[in-house]
């Protein structure tokens, strides 16, 4: 019997062995459905306590966004909004005061084109819902009425902890420049526990940091029109790419397509663009640039993302034609059977 | 001047030696998917020579064994060297191991495959350290293992059939 | 001597590194091969931007010893020569199948072939 268990002993001893010669920096790849999003995470080469521990950041944090800035879910944002409403000077809650000066500064830079504070438009176009509106599109009068007030959130002032908006249509509703923050939260975390190769996908906006092995991160750009994959990127050092796309959160209604990237100026949905990819350092930003082009159109994109100081861009108009800057087109390589037709910008 | 003398020991180790060499030269004929790993059919002299001789001798054989046999194909101090001479470490290390489990708990065959996996690991651990650092180099191990158990068996039966002979 | 040569030990290891192979198998080859789409070329330790199949094209690699040429044609891949004796790179001849993996170990090149799925980390959209 004692030999028996000291073979056993032995047994466990080989196979030590032959695993250690498997032993390798590797790819930890998982999927988290947290907060009606799906999050796609890689690690290259982290430690079991590393993964379990980027794991449960990754699900606090976005618990949190999800809990703090919701748009209209009764929480912190909610709160928010209805002080702005009074217009008198209230105390702002912790966690979203940081997003709005962010905003605020995003907003300027833009020259209004990224503009959270329109909640209320995006409220009547019905996209303050779980589930997609079925239509009809709002009331011409309605929005004329809306836009005529002009919301936007240089009517927010901030002192100190506390804040009040001079315009009372001023709502704010984040979107996904909250998922961006989010996940700059989470890098910044990761980075603290020891991780430097990964990437954290949000429900297909993202931020990669170092590499993958002995080659840099590959990110597929999913087609906005059909299955597939438009475009890939390699991404190196620390990056973040972000995508704001019309087929995102959109309905049909009496043959018309109505989407959620509402024009701050126009109050409808943004015309003559399918989708803008971002490639900026910092997700939060990146996220308010997606948006901020979008809203410019293939016209005035290369404009807004000089004064936004992105340097990577790449805008599909309706007619699937692709502007973007040359250094954009360095990095982008074509995954479509045939190569679409591309205009060239100035540099960024 | 001096005469080197030699015990008998060692010329049991030059015969056997020589004998494992041998193998190991023919064997580098054989076709692999990776260059300079092999089934190791010489395992069946360093299997022998451990259950007749001991682990000294047996250490002895294999060591000269990898040397001479890179000396006499050319390969001394190329990769394919390194990955012999992993692999025959890593296969001692593993025999040295089982030999400290006191009775007579392993026969031939048991050795045999124990070495005949650790040296397959031990090579297969060279060559991605020392030459493709390629997570893709894994797809190889499952088969490359499955030749080891396969040609431990075979060596491992193969010294059985011999001691029984011998007995 | 026992007249016995297969121990009980024996046995167990015998039991234990047969049921390690299915094992390794499926660890390693979790995903079902389809036809590839692309080779990754891997120079000493370091990888060149991968290539696609459908592009017909014979490239020369400078490795550690020499010269390897590898040709690729119709969604294939495959070694041409090489500098060193063997050559077994070459003689394992043509490479097609997502996860096909070959090497000139000598000149320390070697090739793997990817499909789709495996091409990118994760999805932008």
């Amino acid at each position: 019997m004692i030999q028996c268990r000291r073979v056993t002993a032995w047994l466990v001893l080989t196979t030590a062995v032959l695993l250690s010669a498997c032993s390798r920096p590797e790819l930890h790849h998982a999927q988290l459905f947290s907060m009606g999003t799906l999050v796609d995470i890689s690690l290259w080469d982290a430690s079991p306590e590393q993964v379990e521990n980027a794991e449960r950041i990754i699900q606090q944090q976005l618990q949190g966004t999800h809990n703090n800035w919701h748009a209209w879910r009764p929480g912190p944002l909610t709160e928010t909004n209805q002080q702005l409403r009074t217009g008198e000077w209230s105390i702002c809650p912790p966690v979203v005061l940081p997003l709005i000066s962010q905003a605020k500064q995003l907003y300027r830079r833009s020259n209004g084109l990224f503009n959270p504070a329109i909640g209320q438009l995006v409220s009547l176009w019905g996209f303050h819902s779980d589930t997609l509106p079925q239509g009809p599109p709002p009331e011409p009068t309605a929005i004329a009425n809306l836009i005529t007030q002009k919301p936007g959130m240089d009517a927010i002032a901030i002192n100190g902890q506390r804040i009040r908006s001079t315009n009372p249509t001023v709502q704010l509703d984040f979107g996904a420049f909250a998922k961006g923050y989010a996940i700059d939260q989470i890098i910044e975390k990761l980075v603290d526990t020891g991780i430097n190769n990964a990437i954290i996908n949000a429900g297909g906006d993202l931020r990669a940091i170092g590499r993958h092995g002995n080659r840099p991160w590959r990110i597929g750009i999913r087609n906005p029109r059909q299955a597939g994959v438009l475009a890939g990127i390699e991404l190196t050092e620390d990056e973040s790419v972000f995508t704001s796309g019309d087929y995102e959160r959109s309905y049909e209604y009496d043959g018309k397509r109505y989407h959620h990237i509402i024009d701050p100026r126009t109050g409808y949905p943004t015309q003559g663009v399918r989708s803008v990819t971002v490639i900026h350092h910092n997700a939060t930003e990146a996220d308010a640039a997606a948006t901020a082009l979008f809203v410019a159109g293939p016209r005035n994109w290369y404009q807004a993302a000089l004064q936004l100081n992105i340097k990577y861009a790449m805008l599909v108009d309706d007619k699937g034609v692709i502007h973007m800057n040359p250094a954009m087109a360095n990095r982008v390589q074509f995954e479509t059977t045939e190569s679409p037709e591309v205009i060239l910008s100035k540099k960024l | 001047m001096n005469t080197l003398t030699t015990t008998t020991e060692d010329h049991r180790i030059a015969l056997l030696a020589a004998l494992a060499i041998t193998i190991h030269i023919a064997e580098s004929a054989l076709p692999s998917p990776l260059p300079g790993i092999k089934p190791g059919l010489a395992n069946i002299v360093t299997i022998a020579t451990l259950c007749l001789y001991g682990l000294r001798t047996a250490a002895w054989v294999l060591m000269l064994r990898v040397l001479a046999g890179s000396l006499l194909l050319g390969t001394f101090l190329s990769p394919t060297f390194a990955l012999s001479f992993t692999g025959a470490v890593a296969s001692l290390l593993i025999l040295s191991v089982a030999r400290l489990i006191p009775g007579k708990s392993f026969g031939p065959v048991g050795y045999s495959l124990l070495a005949a996996m650790a040296h397959m690991a031990g090579q297969f651990t060279a060559a991605y350290w020392l030459f493709i650092p390629h997570p893709a180099l894994l797809h190889l191990f499952p088969i490359l293992m499955t030749a080891a158990v396969l040609f431990g068996l075979v060596s491992g039966i193969i010294v059985a059939a011999m001691l029984k002979r011998i007995q | 001597m026992k007249s016995n040569l297969v121990t009980r030990a024996d046995w167990l290891i015998i039991i234990a590194s047969i049921a390690l192979l299915p094992w390794l198998y499926s660890t390693v080859w979790s995903n079902d091969p389809g036809d590839g789409d692309e080779v990754h070329i891997v120079v000493g330790g370091k990888e060149l931007p991968a290539i696609s199949l459908q592009q017909n094209q014979i490239l020369t690699i400078q490795g550690n010893i020499g010269p390897s040429t590898i040709q690729i044609a119709d969604g294939r891949v495959r070694f041409i020569s090489s500098p060193y004796q063997g050559q077994q790179c070459v003689h394992s001849g043509w490479h097609r199948h997502n996860g096909e993996f070959t090497a000139c170990l000598p000149n320390r090149i070697a090739m793997l072939v990817t499909g789709r799925t495996t091409r990118f980390d994760t999805f932008n959209y």
